[in-house]
């Protein structure tokens, strides 16, 4: 699992193809709300219509004699049966139907069915102003529900049928819970299939970044798995194959001609190293013997600069030849600062360490000796005397940070950030340039980071990050 | 001593026999792989000197073959590689040891008289350690010169002790930072000529004649002349 979940792209697609998902069944259903809402309302518009006619007809035949209200009622009482949902769980009438008969001629007064409120429905009936045919929603003080309504006229009477919306209120928020509960079930699993599914194709993306990493670091020689389906996935690590192919044939070419040259150079340096080498151990001939040392030296200085020359070809190229395990960096470091000590006191620099205990980075002991052995040397060479030069190592943020401090006259303008370029160096710096390449060169390809940057109030200060070893965070 | 130098390059082949010779030695020389085989088997030798870029075999694999046919010579290897791969040092874990051409002869000296050591009886170390009228004692870290005692740090102690070692033979700077500060590293600075100037205005000031004296181009070496 990565550290940060909502930082990998498994996440995000998943987040986005579910809120598609969310958003379109949201839409879809709020159609079928509404085509069902408006198929309710049609039904019993219906239904109200017919029975009214019913009603009114039944109104209109009835003599006005004494059974008038009485079969009138009985009429409107059994058309009440017909509605659903009429009778709640315990099985009390809900009394979601009224009907009202008014007729001026009449002396009993308009004829009621329905709800005992039935002052409260006359006053709304007779203020809302209802006309005969279509039905027409009306709204009850102190009920909730609407009621629909229809007005039919007939012989001097008038005759009000209305059904309560309650009925289909009551299916349609049936209807609108359920689709919540399967829609939420539908949420969380389409985003759980949808993150699986992303993770598991992004999975395989991350195993070829991770090998890639590792390729680069390490061993050329190794080769991402290839599955054998071509999807784009399978084609990436087929084209990082072919990549590392043609690296791997580049390192090895370099490594050969690096190697040859190395060998066709040294055979016959080391046959004019020895022979010189051997005169000088001679007793006798004074007279020569300077010239002959000053000889030998200078071939060394050939070597340093053909063998740095080289390593740092191969170091550039990620060829460099490393044998990395733990190393305690601190000692290294004190080592190094222990042997060139009194150089710099020679030159009648002030030298301070402040250097924290066992730092282990994972590294090639030789190649780290060489980088902050480099690091003093540059130091010794271009420092005018008598400067100040602080040199300290921590752990900061899980790396090995060493810094070296000075306060002489800094690098050049010119140079500034090419200072890590083979063969930059100052006009009057005696050296060949190649020091601070080597540095950042080893260090890049040890996972770590080598900075230049001026001090404030003058001089220079050279920082080197390496990750931290295992060993250490642990 | 008889040593055996397998090395395909004549001249360097050449120069190594007069160099051990000179040294005291007797030398075999073979320039292939096969030779050398056929030489080293013959179990007359107290150690090899072998190349590793031979024409018909890699020198490594030529230790491999003598050492599965029963040969515990020890052996130093030249190596014109700058970077010497795991193999090698494997080797030298083994108690066998490495050379990176070009290579100073008083190291490749050193470095022989190491593995023969090695290979012979070991023989009591001493405690103390003495050089005309220099005396150092090892178990507390002091030296005099005459009856005058030095005042030395530890790493000049440590120094002057390699030097004393190694009394009337050449040291170069390379072998002075490995073998004093386990270090190899190759400085184009004075760091090491600084810490002998050190050393020397302490042992040599005063005495009537000079110790530790310097060849140029080469390194030191202690001797009373």
């Amino acid at each position: 699992m990565p550290e940060n979940l909502h930082a990998t792209a498994a996440w995000r697609i998943s987040i986005w193809t579910t809120l598609a998902f969310a958003l379109g069944t949201a839409v879809a259903f709020s159609i079928v709300y509404f085509l069902v809402a408006q198929g309710l309302r049609e039904r019993s518009d219906t239904w109200l219509s017919g029975e009214a006619d019913v009603l009114a007809q039944v109104s209109a035949d009835t003599p006005r004699d004494h059974l008038y209200q009485r079969i009138v009622r009985e009429v409107a009482e059994l058309a009440t049966q017909e509605v659903p949902d009429e009778r709640n769980a315990r099985g009390e009438r809900l009394n979601s139907v009224f009907f009202l008969a008014t007729d001026p001629n009449n002396s009993e007064g308009p004829l009621w069915v329905g709800p005992s409120s039935e002052d409260a429905f006359v006053t709304t009936i007779q203020r809302s102003k209802l006309v005969p045919g279509a039905p027409q929603s009306i709204t009850v003080e102190g009920l909730r529900e609407t009621f629909r309504v229809v007005v039919k006229a007939q012989n001097g009477r008038t005759v009000y049928l209305g059904l309560s919306d309650r009925g289909a209120k009551r299916m349609l928020h049936r209807l609108a819970r359920r689709f919540l509960m399967v829609w939420g079930g539908m949420f969380l699993l389409g985003f759980l299939i949808s993150y699986w599914s992303a993770r598991r194709t992004l999975l395989r993306v991350e195993r070829i970044t991770e090998t890639v990493a590792r390729i680069g670091t390490e061993d050329l020689e190794e080769r991402l798995p290839e599955p054998v389906n071509s999807d784009e996935i399978s084609r990436l690590a087929k084209t990082f194959n072919r990549m590392l192919d043609r690296l791997q044939s580049s390192v090895n070419q370099l490594r050969t001609v690096t190697g040859g040259i190395a060998h066709d150079l040294k055979s016959p340096v080391t046959l004019i190293r020895g022979t010189l080498e051997s005169a000088l151990c001679n007793e006798g001939n004074e007279k020569w013997r300077d010239s002959v040392g000053e000889a030998v030296e200078e071939l060394d200085r050939l070597l340093q600069l053909l063998n740095t020359t080289l390593d740092l070809a191969e170091a550039e190229a990620g060829a460099l030849h490393m044998d990395r395990g733990p190393v305690d960096f601190s000692d290294v470091v004190r080592q190094l600062v222990d042997i060139y000590h009194p150089a710099m006191a020679e030159r009648h620099h002030e030298v301070t360490s402040d250097l924290e205990a066992h730092v282990v980075v994972d590294a090639d002991l030789l190649l780290l000796n060489r980088v902050v052995s480099n690091l003093f040397e540059n130091e010794l060479t271009h420092l005018p005397m008598g400067c100040r030069v602080s040199i300290r190592l921590h752990l900061h943020e899980g790396s090995a940070e060493l810094l070296i401090e000075d306060n002489g006259p800094g690098f050049p303008p010119d140079i500034g950030s090419r200072a890590f370029e083979r063969f930059v160096k100052g006009k009057h710096s005696p050296g060949h340039g190649l020091g601070l390449a080597f540095v950042d060169a080893v260090v890049q390809a040890h996972g770590g980071v080598a900075r230049i940057s001026d001090r404030a109030g003058g001089g220079a200060v050279i920082t080197l990050l390496l990750p931290v070893s295992v060993l250490q965070a642990a | 001593m008889r040593l055996l130098v397998v090395e395909d390059d004549i001249s360097i082949q050449q120069f190594l026999k007069r160099a051990l010779t000179e040294a005291g030695y007797l030398v075999d020389a073979a320039s292939t792989a096969k030779a050398g085989e056929t030489m080293a088997l013959e179990g007359i030798h107290d150690a090899f000197i072998i190349d590793l870029g031979l024409p018909d075999l890699d020198g490594l694999d030529l230790i491999a073959r003598c050492r599965s046919q029963g040969s515990s010579v020890p052996v130093l290897i030249l190596s014109a590689r700058r970077s010497v791969d795991e193999r090698v040092k494997g080797l030298e874990q083994g108690g066998d040891d490495y050379l990176t051409k070009p290579f100073a002869l008083p190291e490749l000296l050193a470095r022989l008289r190491n593995l023969l050591r090695r290979s012979a009886v070991p023989h009591n170390e001493s405690v103390r350690l003495q050089a005309a009228d220099l005396q150092l004692d090892l178990v507390r870290r002091e030296a005099r010169r005459g009856d005058h005692l030095l005042q030395l740090t530890p790493q000049e102690f440590a120094l002057l002790e390699y030097l004393c070692r190694n009394e009337g033979r050449v040291v170069t700077r390379t072998m002075i930072l490995d073998h004093v500060w386990k270090m190899r590293i190759d400085p184009a600075t004075n760091v090491v000529d600084v810490h002998i100037y050190r050393l020397r205005s302490k042992v040599d000031h005063e005495a009537q004649r000079p110790l530790i004296h310097t060849i140029r181009g080469v390194g030191y070496v202690l001797k009373y002349a």
